[in-house]
């Protein structure tokens, strides 16, 4: 079995840390966007710009395509609300089910 | 919801695992039978749902076939243990009625602690990530009927 030092999911909230990563999501939210536009809409250079989308496009919360050569950026695959809240639901299942095993296991302590 | 106290850690340490830890307050060996007995597995692994032991043939290779009949749906889980070592750990194949041939593997190890008790390690593994999202939601949904079965408890005895 494989070990991973972090949790995925820490590290797209890292990703999300960063003001203009969460403008980037908010922009890509209403509408795709090229990095061009992307660059321009934020102010910064196109470098800066790709920088960011890579860190963005590493946790999967966006994806981009090229046509030809412009590099056209949208949202997803992961939605990270929609995976916090099943995280949370199914936490509290596990919750549930540990809570009567302990009920069950002080009921056989003799 | 607050004054609810969440004792389970969740965490998905790849895009393919979940993994789940909790400490309880008996020892390894006692553990180890309330997860291997199935008069004892049926007490507590369906939340207070009855929950049917249809199979459980503790050797590699064994089927096991456990049916939780939830208030809004029976649910059925079944697969094939892979690793059996006494107390400490097991390896099984999971599947869920629900998606069928979706398999994942399901490691539960269980760790000494002493006076501490017990710490429950399970890691869910899957193929995609696709289909650990697709178990997650899943158990959304039975997480949801457990909070249902929980109101109709306190509706009834108020």
């Amino acid at each position: 079995m494989v070990q991973y030092s972090s949790a995925d999911i820490d590290a797209a909230f890292a990703a999300v840390a960063d003001p203009v990563r969460r403008g980037i999501l908010e922009r890509l939210g209403r509408a795709e966007a090229s990095i061009s536009e992307l660059a321009g809409f934020f102010r910064m250079t196109l470098t800066g710009i790709k920088k960011h989308v890579a860190v963005l496009e590493d946790v999967r919360l966006v994806s981009s395509r090229k046509t030809g050569r412009v590099r056209t950026c949208r949202l997803g695959p992961r939605r990270l609300e929609k995976e916090a809240e099943w995280i949370e639901k199914y936490q509290r299942l596990m919750d549930a089910r540990f809570d009567r095993l302990e009920a069950v296991l002080g009921r056989s302590k003799e | 919801m607050p004054g609810t106290t969440t004792r389970t850690k969740i965490t998905t340490p790849s895009e393919r695992e979940i993994r789940i830890e909790r400490v309880v307050n008996a020892s390894r060996d006692r553990v180890w039978r309330a997860y291997t007995e199935p008069a004892l597995v049926a007490q507590w692994w369906g939340r207070g749902h009855r929950l049917v032991i249809e199979r459980l043939e503790l050797q590699r290779g064994g089927h096991w076939r456990w049916v939780e009949h939830g208030p809004n749906g029976v649910y059925g889980f079944e697969g094939r243990y892979r690793e059996v070592t006494p107390p400490t750990r097991f390896v099984r194949s999971f599947e869920w009625d629900g998606m069928p041939a979706h398999v994942a593997i399901e490691t539960v190890t269980l760790e000494d602690l002493g006076d501490e008790g017990t710490r429950i390690v399970i890691v869910m593994q899957m193929h995609t990530p696709e289909e650990r999202d697709g178990f997650l939601q899943s158990g959304m949904q039975q997480g949801m009927d457990a909070a249902f079965a929980q109101l109709d408890g306190l509706v009834h005895n108020s």
